[in-house]
């Protein structure tokens, strides 16, 4: 059975969200502990 | 031997190890040994992986004794629901365990703050866990039992769970979907230090692709999540897989390959235009194939074994 244009849109806000806090969190990650790297 | 020996032979791993491990951080706390802190967090880790076999296999052997006399039905989920709980706070003390070796590798120690986060999560992983055993153990021990069985304040969560996945229209196609994405991410990472290690782009140093595998853990750890939220939904869909006890079996390999790449000398020696030593290469082909391998198994689901 196709998915509604609802649930369609919430797979799509719910996968880009949840990439995007993936993203930021490596990043940060990244950024964190290169600037700590720098201190040392 | 089917998943009941399975749970049976792993479900003390959890309890057990996280003593041992959490323990060892303790000690190497008090000690302020580095090297301590570096086995320990290496046993956390094993731990964290290990425990998702046991609660996977547990939904077998839900299987195999729900049809037996004073097996009640509340009990095995009840700790079912605890198990999941205490999963999931083993799978982030894991996480935490494994960012504390790759900081070591780039700062020659563990922040202060991971160290806290780590022994907090260690803690309540270890109270859940052996709640977790002693709900387990009610199943079948009449004489642990206070009447009725003991009743947790999540309950049946893992049913309650597997029902949402199941119900709700968008949540399959979300799950599915960061899969993927969560794949992309752990194999692009893994690759790229993999083909580095065997001679290709030479000119990199290993350190700087070691600073892309937060990225693969990210990945590893959506796919971790996801994954689990597929089995919690239809158990039934993997329990009797031939291909998901292959891919499970492959991850747990290539999670321990991985931890060559985190913890020895060999790779994180490597400079820029330097041929890899032989066993850092075994390493690197090893962890192509098993990745292959899970991907393999994974894709593999609905077609083998007549589980779907």
């Amino acid at each position: 059975m196709p998915l509604p244009p609802a649930a369609i849109l919430a797979v799509i806000l719910l996968v880009l969200g949840v990439t995007a806090v993936v993203a930021i969190a490596a990043y940060v990650v990244d950024r964190s502990t290169a600037r700590q790297e720098r201190k040392d | 031997m089917d998943l009941t020996h399975i749970h049976l032979l792993l479900n003390h791993f959890p309890v057990i190890g996280n003593i041992i491990g959490g323990g060892l951080f303790l000690l190497s706390l008090i000690a302020k040994s580095d090297d301590l802190k570096r086995a320990s967090l290496v046993v956390l880790l094993g731990i964290s992986l290990i425990a998702i076999p046991t609660y996977l296999s547990g939904n077998g052997a839900q299987d195999a004794i729900k049809s037996l006399p004073g097996v009640s039905k509340s009990m095995v989920e009840t700790h079912e629901g605890a198990a999941l709980v205490a999963l999931g706070f083993m799978e982030v003390t894991g996480a935490f365990a494994w960012l504390g070796l790759w900081q070591f590798r780039r700062l020659a120690r563990v922040p202060n703050w991971n160290l806290a986060v780590t022994l907090v999560f260690t803690l309540v992983s270890l109270g859940l866990m052996a709640r977790v055993s002693n709900l387990g153990g009610e199943i079948r021990h009449a004489e642990i039992r206070a009447g009725q069985g003991t009743v947790t304040p999540e309950g049946a969560l893992a049913r309650t769970v597997g029902s949402f996945v199941t119900d709700t229209r968008w949540m399959w196609p979300t799950c599915e979907t960061l899969h993927f994405i969560g794949l992309t991410l752990l194999l692009g990472v893994v690759f790229l230090v993999d083909l580095r290690v065997l001679g290709v782009m030479k000119g990199v140093s290993f350190a700087s692709l070691h600073r892309l595998l937060p990225w693969a853990a990210f990945g590893f750890g959506v796919n971790v999540i996801t994954g689990m939220l597929f089995f919690v939904g239809i158990p039934g869909q993997y329990i009797h897989n031939t291909s998901f006890y292959w891919k499970v079996a492959l991850v747990m390999l290539a999670g321990l390959n991985a931890l060559y790449f985190t913890l020895l000398e060999e790779p994180w020696a490597l400079g820029p235009k330097e041929d890899a030593p032989l066993t850092a290469k075994i390493a690197a082909a090893s962890a192509m194939v098993l990745w292959v391998g899970v991907m393999y198994c994974g894709s593999m689901l609905p077609f083998l074994g007549n589980a779907f």
